[in-house]
């Protein structure tokens, strides 16, 4: 639990882009460094998280709650948001000061091919829990074609994606 | 003449027992995604804030580290209560959210020796990882001409989808090429 908590608070700092960003290096740790689970059981809990209301980042309560059961789950969570926390509070006046600074518009370009790397191989990885495999290649293509094309609700296409598991799977 | 209040008048939350209930009704409401929730409480229900104020504070939250929307609550109940504001906002968005996703893990945990209820969960999380996928696509539009920075994108893609590299090593290498890249306005 202690291990899980204080590798979150570091992945905590890396988080630009959000969790999105980070999902890849969770994976990295959780399934292939550590062996806590399988490829597929970090999609299935990653499912659980996106079907739940709330933010995106009570995955990383139910990754702890995997390892270490509800105490481990609310240690990963509070692990994760306090160091981004902290910087929020103590960032927050000091950035809108620095509007026009140049340093400032030049890390905020950088960021933006950046974070367009981390999140589409949060995509992959998640994507691929079998390997590479048709079934999954078509369900992810299908979704991610229809947030590109459409401004529906991702529910819908999450919901088509647990219809498309059970009869594919 | 009628004296009507201006439409745009902006009244921040009146204490913390209000700014909880926002943030724990946006948390209540969130399926499929917080941030629309997050602009509709406070800008447009509640009238907290308004809507450029928003913007600007939400774009600040999606640059830093974390999670975007639970940045928002700890920089904008700060800037309202201090640090107990910014503790009352935080925690008022994840309470319910947090209550209903484990109760749904456990419920799952019970089924999962279910091999439909496996597959139907395995589809929800691969569409999700589509979901990234399209969204980093929507991101990418604005780089479509921009060649250095397609390939800075398809570099970190490539690295760390394909080659399993770790986040710590890719994020300042690549930071550091994209902020150079940026200063010779190749970005």
């Amino acid at each position: 639990m202690w291990q899980i908590a204080f590798y979150f608070a570091l992945l905590s700092l890396v988080s630009v882009g959000g969790i999105p960003s980070v999902m890849p290096e969770m994976q990295r740790l959780v399934v292939d460094v550590q062996g806590w689970m399988s490829a597929a059981e970090f999609t299935q809990i990653f499912a659980i998280a996106q079907a739940a209301p709330g933010p995106n980042v009570l995955v990383t309560a139910l990754v702890g709650w995997k390892v270490a059961g509800i105490p481990g789950g609310l240690a990963a969570l509070a692990a994760f948001c306090m160091p981004a926390a902290a910087l929020s509070y103590a960032v927050g006046g000091f950035w809108d000061r620095m509007r026009d600074a140049p340093w400032r518009k030049a890390i905020q370009r950088a960021l933006v091919p950046i974070t367009v790397g981390f999140v589409a191989s949060g995509g992959y990885v998640l994507a691929t829990p079998m390997g590479v495999d048709w079934r999954a290649a078509s369900i992810a293509s299908a979704s991610a074609v229809a947030i590109a094309a459409t401004r529906a609700n991702p529910l819908w296409f999450l919901s088509a994606g647990g219809l498309a598991g059970y009869f594919l799977f | 003449m009628e004296a009507t209040p201006p439409q745009d008048a902006v009244r921040p939350p009146a204490g913390l027992w209000e700014l909880y209930w926002g943030f724990l009704s946006i948390g209540a409401r969130s399926f499929g995604g917080v941030l629309p929730w997050a602009h509709r409480v406070m800008v447009e229900e509640r009238r907290w804030i308004a809507p450029a104020d928003f913007a600007e504070v939400l774009a600040l939250c999606q640059f830093l580290p974390g999670p975007n929307v639970g940045n928002v609550s700890i920089v904008l109940g700060r800037r309202w209560f201090g640090p107990a504001g910014a503790a009352a906002a935080f925690l008022g968005l994840m309470a319910l959210p947090l209550v209903w996703v484990f109760a749904l893990a456990l419920l799952y945990a019970d089924h999962a020796a279910s091999h439909g209820v496996r597959a139907v969960v395995t589809g929800v999380g691969v569409a999700g990882g589509g979901l990234f996928i399209g969204t980093a696509w929507k991101l990418a539009r604005p780089l479509a001409q921009k060649p250095w920075a397609l390939a800075l994108a398809a570099g970190c893609l490539g690295v760390i989808a394909f080659g399993r590299v770790s986040l710590f090593l890719v994020l300042p290498v690549a930071a550091l090429v994209g902020v150079a890249a940026a200063r010779k306005d190749l970005l």
